[in-house]
Formats: structure tokens, C-alpha cells, sequence
């Protein structure tokens, strides 16, 4: 019910600006918390992120190549237009800093892990994310999880392949290091 | 002080234990080559904006012809628009990399429509037509889809030509380009798996299969990575645009452009850059002089992509036969140049007599990241002699005119 409602009401505004980002973005709290800035550990944070990097993963569901049970069927009903406006007001907020606490093993060897993988390579040395490229700093534990496993098994959408071969040598260990550093920063 | 102590220790016997027992991974392939001098380098490549972006909020006024020409929109939400291919009744065909469908635009009942009329492919970067059927590249295979034009909203399954055309399935330059040779061959490009590497026994290529037996040529090796071709419409001879290398520096090494006068001839990748730079690593202990140089030098990193002889009857003579070539970059410069369609002027026997800029405006800030708001890919010479340019960036075509 509260998809289709939003699908519909979504569908009715065209331009690319906040204010409509923001109106169309309402229905997207109940999950993703208010203003994109989750609550849940297993749901991301989007406030913040980088726009195209938002309005990209937007594309991926509507399309049908990255699957999830809500985003797919909320995505399905979206113009292009509407894409650009959520992605624009999400990305204006601010993210707040992460509750996750890292432990002190891993708050030192997860930088070394980011830099040995690569990761930095691409989300930058702070994993603050650019363009296309999502912000990883902060990030709520249970999504990264998952999102690491579903690259290595080759299941999670991967447009241009980088991350599932990143994913590969990770081993379950470097996988729950990577993941309990990164959800930490940027905790006050 | 205690924690940072612990933390110390623990990080110590971590990287030892890792170091140990896993070798470091690979870097992703547009950073495999990158020197330890440039390991502090920002410079990335760019992503198209797969939603595609409305023309009415982007610059389109910086856009620049030469007096007399016009450019103006001539469709937009087409998902990153990448290779053109015209049907014989007007179709437009439009590419792409990472959105796995092809799209259609048309003209119906006085308004222009975006359809998707192939869906689920596998990079389809390369798109050809010919005789009523549209081929299609994707990245393992070439697919014939017959009389595609009549059934728009639902075409026919396809017909396979030839598959195995991805023999590392890794990241790096998996998408093909296609063209239908004057001989009634498909000519495409197997790129390099990487930035600067070894390619295997059918990589850096193009090649070009028979679609009736379905047997494969090598046309022509030591091309790093090819994404447009053409025939020279005297002398029949192919020509192709290719990207260099990265990572060299901001002047090196060129872009360029290649005219083949014989089959299975080497233009030197790994070995050899733009006919007279030997690879700082690949190129130890070999001389440039063993491959064949390229007939003009475009400019470092401007990634020249899709390039047609003009053969049509709108512009002013003097362009009849000159080349239209995209530029989709530069990204691996500190100061970025490019991002324009340029003329290439050649003589009726091939030989390259100037080049300039035809398309000017995408470049806005050379220093900025990125550096511009939209990227040509492909051109397309129109039933009507105007020339189409894609744009993957935003997902726009435009289309230049000429008027006296």
C-alpha cells in the first residue's frame, strides 16, 4: 500500500529540485529513517551520499538489475525524473554520525585492510565515496555485511564488475574487520 | 595510551599473519600500471549518470559548430547512450555498456519516442545494421535480430553469429564495438584486460567473423583497446581510433588514429605507444620500428571513441570523406582536454591533412572533478546528410545541421 502510494505520488512530479525530492521522499523514512539517516543496522543510511551514486543504485532496482524485496517493487513505478529528485534531496542532507562503536583491534587493522583491498582505491582515503562511487564511512554494520557477502558470492548487482572482484580474496575475518571499522567512522 | 599500545601490538602480528598468507590483491584494471610515483594521484575515471539528466538543466548553450552548422537536442532519456546504428526506415538505434538494454528512437505521429526493444543483454556496446537485421554485440557474443524494425515492441528471439568473445571474463575493456565491413564481414574489437598487460592470443585485436560460417579473423593486433571504426569511403581501407595507455603522465602517451593497409599487421601494444614510445616496462629490449605508427596523433588520454566518414549531402563540400571523431575523455590528467567531436580532414588516398575541433563546450572546467557535463561517444551520419552525437553521460543525442 504505502509503495504504490508513493510510486503514484511520485509519479506526478517531474523537475529536478529539493523541494520535490523531498515531498516524493517521504514514504522512504519509514525504512531508511528520517532524512535517508537509518536507524536499523540491516538498512542503509542514504543521507548524504553522493547523488549519482543514489540515483544510479535507484536506476539498478527500477531496471531490475540489483534486487531487493521493498526497493525493487518502490523503484519499479519511478521516472527518470523522479530518480534525479531523490537522489538531489538525499544527498543535500547530513549524515548523522554512526551510533556503531569499533572495537580498538579493528579501528587499527581495518585502515590496513581498506588500503591492502583497495577500497581506497576507489571511495577514497576517508571512504567518503565520489560521483558514482557510494560513501562507506558510517555506514550501518548489517548493510555492509551483506553487501560484502553478496559480492564475493557474486549475487549483489555490480555494474562494472570492480566489486565483486574486490570482493574475492576477502576472507570472512577481513570481511568482519572491514565491516565493524567502516561502520565507526566518523563516530563523535 | 594503553589501547593505542594493544591496538599497536594487534596491528603488528595482523599484518604479518596477512602478509604472510595471501599475496596483496589486484587493484581494480583502470589503476593496474599505476606507477609507486603516482600512487598519491586522485585522478579516477567517470560513470555515466545511468538516470540520465534533463537538457533543460544543463549547459546546452556552451555548446559550439562552426559558423553556419546548428546543434541542438534531438532526444533525451536514452540510458546512457553509447553506439548508433541507422535502420533503413528511420530507426535510431542506441547502445550501451551497463544498462542491459538496447533502445529505439523513433519518430511516431510527429513526436519522438525512446522504446526499449532489447532487454537483458550483456554489455551491448556494439550495435550494427545491415540488410533489415540489427546485429548486436554484447560481451561474450554477437546476436542477428531479423527485420527488428517491423517489431519494435516485439522483436524476434536472436539468432547467435558467434560466441566464446570473452576469453578472461575479468573487468577491463569488455565491451566491443561492431561494424559491417564493405566485405559483408563484422568487424569488432577485443580490448586489453587491463590498463598495460599481456593481452591473450585474441585480446587487444580487432577482429572480424563471416556471419554466414561463423569462422573468426584476426584483422589487426597490438590495439589496446578500439571502440569506433569506419571504411574510407575511395579506398575502402578501415581506419580505427585507440586508446593509449594511462598512468604515463598528463602528454603521454597520444591517443590515436590508425588506417589499415594490409591484414594482421601489429600497431605495437604492449610494446610500443602512438608508433614511437616504447612501454617503460613492455617495451625493454624492443624497438618501435617493428610495428606500424598511426596516422595522427590525437592527444594524450581524450579517449577518441566513435568516428564516421562524412558521405552526406547536407554540409559544405569540403567536408565529403573528412572523419567526425568523439572524444569521451580525458580522465587520466591532471589538466583534462577533450570532450569534443573533432573534423579530421583526409585526402582522397587516406592521408590525414589537418584536424580540428567541430564540437566544442562539454570541457567547462579543466581543473574541476569532473571537469565536464557531458561526453560524446558515437557519431552518426543521418539519412539527411546531419550528423547525430551521442552523449552516455546524460543520456541526450544531439544533432548538428548545416544551412547556408
Amino acid at each position: 500500500m504505502a509503495v504504490a502510494a508513493l510510486a503514484l505520488c511520485a509519479a506526478t512530479v517531474a523537475d529536478a529540485d529539493l523541494e520535490a525530492g523531498r515531498r516524493k521522499a517521504e514514504l522512504c523514512a519509514a525504512c531508511h529513517g528520517p532524512a535517508g539517516n537509518s536507524v536499523n543496522p540491516a538498512v542503509p543510511s542514504i543521507a548524504g551520499q553522493p547523488a549519482q551514486f543514489l540515483s544510479t543504485e535507484l536506476f539498478l532496482f527500477r531496471q531490475g538489475m540489483r534486487k531487493d524485496p521493498q526497493m525493487s517493487a518502490i523503484a519499479a513505478g519511478l521516472s527518470n525524473g523522479d530518480l534525479n529528485d531523490l537522489a538531489e534531496y538525499f544527498s543535500s542532507e547530513k549524515l548523522a554520525p554512526p551510533k556503531h562503536r569499533t572495537a580498538p583491534e579493528n579501528a587499527a587493522a581495518g585502515p590496513v585492510l581498506a588500503k591492502k583491498y583497495n577500497c581506497v582505491e576507489c571511495h577514497g582515503r576517508q571512504l567518503l565515496g565520489q560521483q558514482h562511487i557510494p560513501r562507506l564511512a558510517g555506514q550501518q554494520p548489517d548493510y555492509l555485511l551483506a553487501q560484502l557477502k553478496g559480492f564475493k558470492a557474486g549475487t549483489r548487482a555490480d555494474i562494472d564488475g570492480y566489486m565483486t572482484q574486490m570482493a574475492q580474496p576477502l576472507s570472512d575475518k577481513d570481511i568482519e574487520v572491514l565491516v565493524d571499522y567502516i561502520a565507526g567512522l566518523g563516530a563523535p | 595510551m594503553r589501547v593505542a599500545a594493544v591496538a599497536a601490538a594487534v596491528l603488528a602480528a595482523f599484518t604479518t599473519a596477512q602478509a604472510q598468507d595471501k599475496p596483496p590483491a589486484a587493484p581494480p584494471s583502470w589503476q593496474q600500471g599505476k606507477p609507486p610515483a603516482m600512487a598519491e594521484s586522485t585522478l579516477h575515471p567517470f560513470a555515466p549518470h545511468l538516470a540520465g539528466r534533463p537538457a533543460k538543466d544543463l549547459p546546452t548553450d556552451k555548446l559550439k559548430v562552426p559558423a553556419g552548422f546548428k546543434v541542438e537536442v534531438w532526444a533525451e532519456g536514452v540510458p546512457e547512450a553509447r553506439s548508433l546504428a541507422r535502420g533503413e526506415k528511420g530507426t535510431v538505434f542506441v547502445s550501451n555498456r551497463l544498462s542491459k538494454n538496447v533502445y529505439a528512437v523513433v519518430d511516431q505521429n510527429g513526436k519522438r519516442e525512446v522504446k526499449t526493444v532489447l532487454k537483458g543483454l550483456n554489455a551491448p556496446n556494439g550495435i550494427v545494421f545491415n540488410k533489415g537485421s540489427l546485429y548486436v554485440a554484447e560481451r561474450d557474443k554477437i546476436t542477428r535480430y531479423d527485420g527488428i524494425e517491423d517489431k519494435l515492441d516485439n522483436p524476434d528471439e536472436g539468432k547467435v553469429v558467434i560466441d566464446g568473445l570473452d576469453p578472461s571474463q575479468q573487468p577491463g575493456h569488455f565491451w566491443k564495438f561492431l561494424a559491417m565491413g564493405p566485405d559483408g564481414k563484422l568487424y569488432f574489437n577485443i580490448g586489453a584486460p587491463g590498463n598495460i598487460v599481456m593481452p591473450n592470443y585474441m585480446q587487444a585485436s580487432i577482429m572480424r567473423v563471416d556471419p554466414n560460417k561463423g569462422v573468426l579473423e584476426n584483422v589487426v593486433l597490438g590495439v589496446r583497446n578500439s571502440v569506433g571504426f569506419d571504411w574510407h569511403p575511395k579506398t575502402k581501407e578501415l581506419w580505427f581510433t585507440n586508446h593509449a595507455r594511462d598512468w604515463l603522465g598528463d602528454n603521454s602517451p597520444n591517443d590515436t588514429l590508425h588506417r589499415v593497409a594490409r591484414k594482421g599487421v601489429h600497431f605495437g601494444y604492449p610494446f610500443c605507444h602512438q608508433g614511437d614510445t616504447l612501454d617503460p616496462d613492455y617495451g625493454k629490449n624492443r624497438s618501435c620500428s617493428e610495428f606500424t605508427p598511426p596516422v595522427l596523433k590525437l592527444g594524450a588520454h581524450i579517449a577518441p571513441m566513435g568516428m564516421r566518414f562524412y558521405t552526406g549531402k547536407m554540409f559544405p563540400a569540403e567536408y565529403q570523406n573528412n572523419i567526425f571523431l568523439a572524444q569521451h575523455g580525458s580522465w587520466n590528467r591532471t589538466t583534462k582536454q577533450g570532450y569534443n567531436v573533432i573534423r579530421v580532414v583526409v585526402d582522397e588516398k587516406g592521408k590525414v591533412i589537418k584536424s580540428e575541433p567541430f564540437l566544442q563546450g562539454f570541457l567547462v572546467d579543466e581543473k574541476g572533478d569532473p571537469p565536464m557535463w557531458g561526453r560524446p561517444v558515437d557519431v552518426l551520419v543521418m539519412r539527411d546528410g546531419a550528423l547525430l552525437v551521442s552523449d552516455d553521460y546524460n543520456g541526450i543525442l544531439y544533432r548538428i545541421s548545416y544551412a547556408k
